[in-house]
């Protein structure tokens, strides 16, 4: 570790657009994949808004039902491939992995750099699609076969930009491997690191092991496509169920590529707020190791009703439910967390809060889909698409803008209006539960999930689903204005506006180049061992 | 405290293979290639096991090159292990997906 040589912090060493797209610094890398995360994000909302809008009364209302299958597939390629699975690792485990374990970069910064240009590249790809020949896939984001070898859309072009950003995951994940391995702290053991780190740890597995599998398999729609070969036509030799096996042998350990390092914001928000160690450090490390491990072998919960044996459904959904246990330890432990701790109520807490109350809705309702008897009733309905974005969204997406509320101040060195955050978040909050909520219970009565029209009896929830549409767009507007405002004329911060005692808070706000300008001193007794317990 | 080394300096165990290391590997795969071929045209009464025989010996020469021309025979052992990893992994998905074909 090197001290820095001056005061300028890591914005002002160089300036001009030559010195981002090409920088190799982890902090600045990681600020290229928040500008096009978010704006892909925007773009994804958009089409998402627009759903709803179509929904709002049965039949036609502003598109036709083609345009409607392509806009529900886009908004899932764009929110799955180019949201929601870089999000937090890219965007803070980039700017923050170093920092919190000490260090002046990522184990490989070039290869850093090649990640975000490929996953520039396959964003552009799948954008390219809305352009040429019949326009964006209508297969779904799960491009399910025999559909997406026969549809004419451009299946082939997102199958490929899917393929690419594949490439940038397994960069990502790489390099966090080695550099949690060999570049930690002197004196910072396994099992005195942050969690954030251990989730990214435990992610980062996933990543270089699950994405080859997707890798193949889309490759194996286009050898479909274009020579026939038969590995999925049954009329020439193949199988329709192994396309599905193969893509959620890659797509269900995604769905925690896209949680754990949420689970990791987690734990790093609750003890900084409540200034008290977090509870059970082992079983929270351990139990994202679990969870990665125990995702590889659920996969087949997403293929009940596809035709699968009786004996491989009974074993996934076992699996599945071995899955609770580890998930279900993480929530009691940081419940425990609180317990007795000073609070400190501000925004990223509050996020932090959403989440576990969102993610739980969304986790319960997901062992309802693991029952192989409830699932017959609820398979492919608006309970599944409620179900996942109680997840996702309510889950990684909350804690994606906590995680943005609690650093932002270290990454600008200035404070967005903690009231407007405040008030933005519980119009995000409410938004999220009256866009939500409904579609659990549409689809209990038994409305099937992408489908243009709807039977008069779906109209009432589906009215107040798209009204919510419209207050969490509000909220969420509100929630970027303030942080942008914030950008601009926020009030300037000390190093360490939380009282966190984390590593990334010694160093000044925004960091210099190098990262710190005094060597970091790990907190005694674990890297959560608050004064006041 | 330390920094934990858990691999060796790359530097230190750079293997340079000899030619007739080299070539003794491309005979080995292309005899490998001539017994898959042989099997095909002539093991036509090797029946439901003609797939397995064909997976056996591409395993095999998947062996050879991962051993030789990528050189896993001489680089730390934590690589072997790391492909063991994968390789295990491989056939959980393998036997996982099994079991459920199997039993349809
Ligand atoms: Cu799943």
């Amino acid at each position: 570790m090197t001290t820095a040589t001056t005061d300028l912090n890591f914005f002002q060493v160089k300036r001009g657009l030559f010195s981002w797209i090409f920088s190799i610094d982890h902090k600045r890398i990681g600020l290229l994949y928040l500008y096009s995360l978010m704006t892909f994000f925007l773009v994804g909302v958009t089409l998402g808004v627009l759903m709803r809008l179509e929904l709002l009364n049965p039949g036609k209302d502003i598109m036709e039902a083609q345009t409607y299958n392509q806009v529900f597939t886009l908004h899932g390629v764009i929110m799955i491939f180019l949201f929601i699975i870089p999000s937090i690792p890219a965007v803070f485990g980039n700017f923050f992995l170093p920092i919190m374990l000490g260090t002046d970069d990522v184990s490989f910064p070039r290869l850093n750099l090649l990640s975000w240009w490929i996953y520039i590249i396959g964003s552009i790809m799948a954008l390219s699609t809305l352009v040429f020949g019949d326009g964006p896939a209508d297969t779904g984001w799960t491009f399910y076969v025999p559909f997406s070898v026969n549809t004419t859309t451009n299946v082939t072009m997102s199958v490929l930009a899917a393929f690419v950003l594949g490439f940038s995951s397994i960069l990502t994940g790489l390099n966090f491997i080695v550099t949690i391995h060999r570049l930690r702290a002197p004196g910072m053991s396994f099992m005195k690191m942050p969690l954030f780190a251990w989730s990214l740890y435990a992610t980062s597995w996933i990543q270089l092991l699950a994405t080859p599998i997707i890798g193949i398999t889309l490759m194996m729609i286009v050898a479909e496509r274009f020579f026939g070969v038969g590995l999925f036509d049954p009329s020439i030799g193949g199988d329709p169920i192994l396309y599905q096996h193969l893509f959620w042998i890659y797509s269900h350990p995604a769905v925690y590529i896209m949680a754990l390092p949420a689970f990791g914001i987690i734990s790093e928000l609750l003890p900084t707020f409540s200034q008290r160690t977090i509870f059970g450090y082992t079983a929270i490390a351990f139990s994202s190791l679990a969870i990665a491990f125990v995702g590889y072998f659920v996969w087949g919960h997403h293929m009940f009703t596809s035709g699968m044996s009786g004996t491989g459904r009974i074993v996934f959904s076992i699996m599945t439910f071995l899955v609770a246990i580890p998930t279900a330890i993480k929530v009691f432990n940081w419940v425990a967390t609180l317990y007795k701790g000073s609070i400190n109520v501000q925004p990223p807490l509050l996020y932090a809060l959403a989440f576990i109350f969102l993610f739980s809705i969304g986790g319960l309702s997901g062992l309802v889909l693991g029952a192989l008897a409830t699932d017959i009733h609820l398979h492919d309905t608006y309970f599944v698409v409620g179900h996942f974005h109680y997840v996702m969204f309510g889950g990684t997406g909350f804690a994606f803008f906590g995680a943005l509320h609690y650093w932002f101040p270290k990454i600008w060195g200035k404070m967005y209006n903690i009231t407007v955050a405040n008030i933005a978040f519980v119009i995000f909050f409410i938004g999220f539960n009256v866009l939500y909520f409904p579609m659990l219970v549409v689809g209990l009565m038994g409305m099937p999930r992408r489908y243009y029209d709807y039977l008069p009896e779906f109209h009432i929830p589906n009215m107040i689903s798209t009204f919510g549409s419209w207050i969490l767009v509000t909220g969420l507007l509100l929630m970027l204005g303030n942080l942008v405002a914030g950008l601009f004329n926020g009030k300037k911060t000390g190093r360490n506006p939380w009282n966190s005692i984390s590593l990334e808070w010694q160093t000044p706000s925004p960091p210099p180049l190098a990262n710190f300008d005094k060597l970091p001193e790990l907190p005694e007794g674990g890297p959560y061992n608050y004064k006041n317990d | 405290m330390e920094h934990k080394n858990e691999q060796p300096n790359e530097a230190q165990g750079h293997h340079i293979s000899s030619y007739k290391e080299h070539f003794s590997t491309l005979a080995a795969l292309l005899l490998l290639t001539v017994l898959t071929v042989a099997v095909s045209v002539f093991g036509a009464d090797l029946r439901s096991l003609s797939v397995a025989t064909a997976l056996l010996i591409a395993t095999i020469k998947a062996l050879v090159v991962a051993y030789y021309f990528m050189h896993l025979k001489y680089e730390h052992k934590l690589y072997r292990w790391l492909l063991l990893v994968v390789v295990l992994l491989f056939v959980l998905f393998l036997v996982v997906t099994s079991i459920e074909y199997l039993n349809r």
